[in-house]
């Protein structure tokens, strides 16, 4: 399997931060969901995971991240095995998980709790707040913001345990399509941002605009167990605008992979 | 005793559980319909019910024997004096089951049977009894747990010098450790224990199948006929359900209005409102004129003198009531101990989850009483010669703790299951500390839970207390009985033929409860709906 790209381009520039070499899940240990699943990720790197429905897509996320242990295969982040949950690999849940009892900068600073002062805590809290552009809410709880306020204390939260790889479950999937876009635009220089240690992204979507228009590399999964059946790197400058032919392209490209393979 | 005998009394305590369990649940849909459906009569019928479940068994013997005993008389009425304590053991868990259940049905599903005019017994039918259903099936154990704790004061019990008693377990096991017949009682014990089980166990299929077909997606398969098949060497069905109400509270709560905002979403017919408006407030004045005629009825049966006796006696039964508080509190600390270390160990160890937690579902669910004795037995004379001092203390600890602990640890234990996975995961993924942990994600999660948990914990010490501080013969002749105590007093009261103390003591008590839970209950469970409601911080549209 090649790296395609509509001009031609098939390189990747950077160090390797995650890998996942011939990584398979099983719920019941017979049956796999997926299998010999192959991933890279490069330094600066937003890589997208698309695939119908059914094929792992979330479950591969949590693998990678440990949440759930691999039941063939190993997960590497900078070279060492990942054998344990870690804020290193921090994941952003689909539904989006704010604890209703605590306000925004305590949702944030409960990763910190415990590991460094209180006080640096509450700054770096509100410092990760600020980046995701909810200065003011600061002492707001979850059920006094809307939907996409909750998502970016979310994404506050992850940033502000300093990982190296953030995963990224349909993150936008349930907010309405105007905040989606609003926050999709801002995402990628929210992630990669000097402020953070955050290398790379691994993002997983059913939505192939949200993906061109996010993603630097797309795996595509399919098959039954589940596979990487095509790797695809979008090759557009940023930002990215859907008036833009080759958007469409990509978007035809992925669509195409992802249709049902007419049997003769 | 002859087997056969021991075979009958079982089957007909069992029988008088389950019936009165069926009476609840069928009383229990209607009044529910109509408190959802008429908000003054909600907020009468739910004050009542909190108060009165609050009140032990005991305190309403009082008003039991008047009515029932020497205003029914005869067999017949020894029969429905007990079977009316059994049912106020059971019946006021499962009628706040059905309500809340009812109160939480989603707005679009009754949207959808106004929609096509179902009509009320169509909506009955199809919509809120199916819906209850779960509910019904975890509110079943505590309940059938509760009825046979009670069922051991309420089949036998003296006034005076006159007993009264009805055929049944509970009266032959008093009967036999009165008398000293070990064989009789281990022969009772071991009779119950087998129907406890099985009825346990079919609790525990009709959970699974009630928490699969009619809870909102549960993950369960659905079967697609219930049929029971007895299988005794599964134990983990025991457990089943609980695990099950932990998914089914999980989904259900998910996305759903809370409790507050779904009452002003429940909209009825003009006709209905009208009717339920008069039908809730006739069950209403009911239950005050059955208050108020056995509280007059009690009042004017004992002379003026001996009521300023009893005034005399206030401030000195507050006191008595003080050191009781003592005791419940004492009781419940431990009780909350321990559920929260174990209830916490199990919740994340599922395989050891599967092997204690049947056990402890069954000790919870077979009468602390019927065994107590034989616990007395083993332990007094250790007791008395090494800690005389506290030596009573002890055993009504000990009896509070066996008949109130699994309240809170199964409601902690649930709780904790109860919370979404993307919070667990959390936890896990940050290395979030272990103190951090409990102190700001667990017993905030589970805090509604507890409020219940200990909410029933507490009430079932009193019961406790009622049975433990006052034990005429517990053991071959020997009597159990604390020096300083409210219950003691009820107790002591009504078999010396002073039925006037117990009623003002009752009367007493039953105040100060209403005022706790007025004051103190409703404001944490408040408290509980609107902060700490953990399926709130699930954002998916």
């Amino acid at each position: 399997m090649s790296t395609q790209a509509l001009n031609g381009s098939n390189e990747t520039i950077g160090e390797v931060q995650l890998e996942c070499k011939d990584l398979g899940y099983s719920y019941s240990g017979s049956s796999f969901i997926f299998k010999d699943i192959n991933l890279k990720t490069y330094t600066d790197e937003l890589v997208a995971i698309v695939g119908p429905s059914g094929t792992g897509k979330s479950t591969l996320l949590r693998v990678l991240g440990n949440l759930i242990p691999p039941t063939t295969g190993h997960v590497f982040l900078n070279g060492t095995e990942v054998k344990s949950p870690s804020p290193k690999i921090s994941l952003v849940h689909q539904s989006i998980a704010t604890f209703p009892w605590m306000t925004a900068v305590d949702n944030v600073k409960i990763v910190l709790r415990g590991k460094i002062e209180d006080k640096e805590a509450t700054e770096i809290a509100k410092n990760m707040i600020g980046l995701v552009g909810l200065r003011g809410y600061e002492e707001s709880y979850p059920k006094e913001m809307s939907g996409g306020m909750r998502q970016r204390i979310a994404i506050a939260r992850a940033l502000a345990a300093s990982p190296t790889i953030m995963l990224m479950d349909e993150p936008f999937v349930h907010l309405d399509e105007l905040t989606a876009n609003s926050l999709r635009s801002e995402i990628y220089s929210i992630v990669f941002n000097p402020v953070n240690e955050l290398k790379s992204v691994v993002l997983v979507s059913h939505n192939l605009h949200e993906v061109v228009q996010l993603a630097d590399r797309v795996y595509v999964m399919g098959g039954s167990p589940a596979g990487i059946i095509d790797e695809i790197k979008i090759d557009l400058p940023r930002p990215r605008s859907e008036e833009e032919p080759l958007f469409y392209e990509y978007v035809k490209m992925l669509y195409k992979d992802l249709m049902p393979k007419e049997t003769k | 005793m002859e087997l056969t005998t021991i075979t009958l009394a079982t089957l007909a305590s069992l029988s008088r559980v389950i019936v009165l369990i069926l009476i609840s649940i069928v009383s229990g849909w209607f009044l529910s319909y109509f408190a959802v459906k008429n908000r003054r009569f909600e907020n009468i019928y739910i004050s009542f019910v909190n108060i009165f479940e609050s009140i032990p068994v005991i305190g309403f013997l009082p008003i039991v024997l008047i009515i029932f005993i020497t205003g029914l008389g005869g067999t017949l009425g020894v029969e429905i004096a007990a079977d009316f304590l059994v049912f106020d053991a059971i019946v006021w868990n499962i009628w706040i089951g059905q309500y809340q259940a009812f109160k939480t049905i989603p707005q679009h599903l009754i949207e959808v049977s106004e929609n096509y005019n179902f009509g009320w017994w169509g909506k009955m039918r199809h919509l809120y009894i199916p819906f209850s259903y779960p509910r019904i099936s975890s509110d079943i154990f505590p309940s059938f747990a509760d009825a046979l704790f009670y069922i051991m004061v309420s089949e036998v019990f003296s006034v005076g010098i006159t007993s009264y008693k009805v055929f049944g377990i509970g009266t032959l096991i008093v009967q036999a450790t009165s008398a000293g017949d070990l064989n009789s009682v281990y022969e009772c014990l071991g009779i119950l224990a087998l129907g406890v089980v099985v009825i346990t166990i079919v609790f525990g299929d009709f959970s699974k199948h009630a928490v699969a077909k009619y809870g909102l997606n549960t993950p369960t398969e659905i079967k697609r006929h219930f049929v029971w098949r007895p299988h005794i060497r599964k134990w983990r069905t025991v457990a089943s359900p609980t695990f099950q109400f932990a998914r089914y509270t999980t989904k259900m709560k998910t996305g759903r209005e809370n409790i507050q905002t779904a009452m002003t979403k429940v909209r009825t017919s003009p006709s209905f409102e009208r009717s339920g408006k008069y039908i809730g407030r006739a069950i209403a004045w009911l239950f005050l004129i059955f208050i108020g005629y056995s509280s007059i009825h009690v009042i004017l049966s004992i002379p003026h003198s001996q009521w300023l006796g009893y005034f005399e006696q206030t401030p000195n039964l507050l006191y008595q009531m003080g050191i009781d508080y003592i005791r419940v509190f004492v009781v419940t600390v431990v009780s909350f101990a321990f559920a929260i270390s174990l209830g916490y160990y199990l919740a994340n160890h599922k395989k050891m989850s599967s092997t204690i937690t049947p056990v402890i579902q069954t000790i919870s669910a077979f009468p602390a009483p019927a065994y107590f004795p034989l616990v007395f037995a083993a332990m007094a004379p250790f007791l008395i010669h090494n800690i005389p001092f506290a030596e009573t203390e002890i055993f009504v600890m000990i009896l509070c703790f066996l008949g109130t602990f699994y309240y809170v640890f199964f409601g902690f234990w649930v709780g904790v299951r109860a919370i979404p996975t993307e919070f667990l995961e959390l936890v896990g993924n940050y290395k979030i500390g272990f103190f951090t942990k409990m102190r700001r994600i667990i017993l905030p999660a589970t805090f509604p839970y507890l409020v219940t948990g200990l909410s029933s914990t507490i009430n079932s010490a009193w019961g406790g207390l009622a049975v433990g501080e006052y034990w005429p013969n517990i053991y071959q002749n020997q009597t159990l009985q604390v020096h300083t105590g409210m219950m003691k007093v009820i107790s002591a009261g009504l078999a010396n033929n002073d039925v006037g103390i117990a009623a003002w003591t009752s009367l007493l008590f039953a105040v100060v409860v209403g005022v706790y839970s007025i004051v103190f209950t409703r404001n944490l469970m408040d408290l509980a709906r609107k902060k700490y409601v953990i399926e709130e911080g699930i954002y998916a549209a």
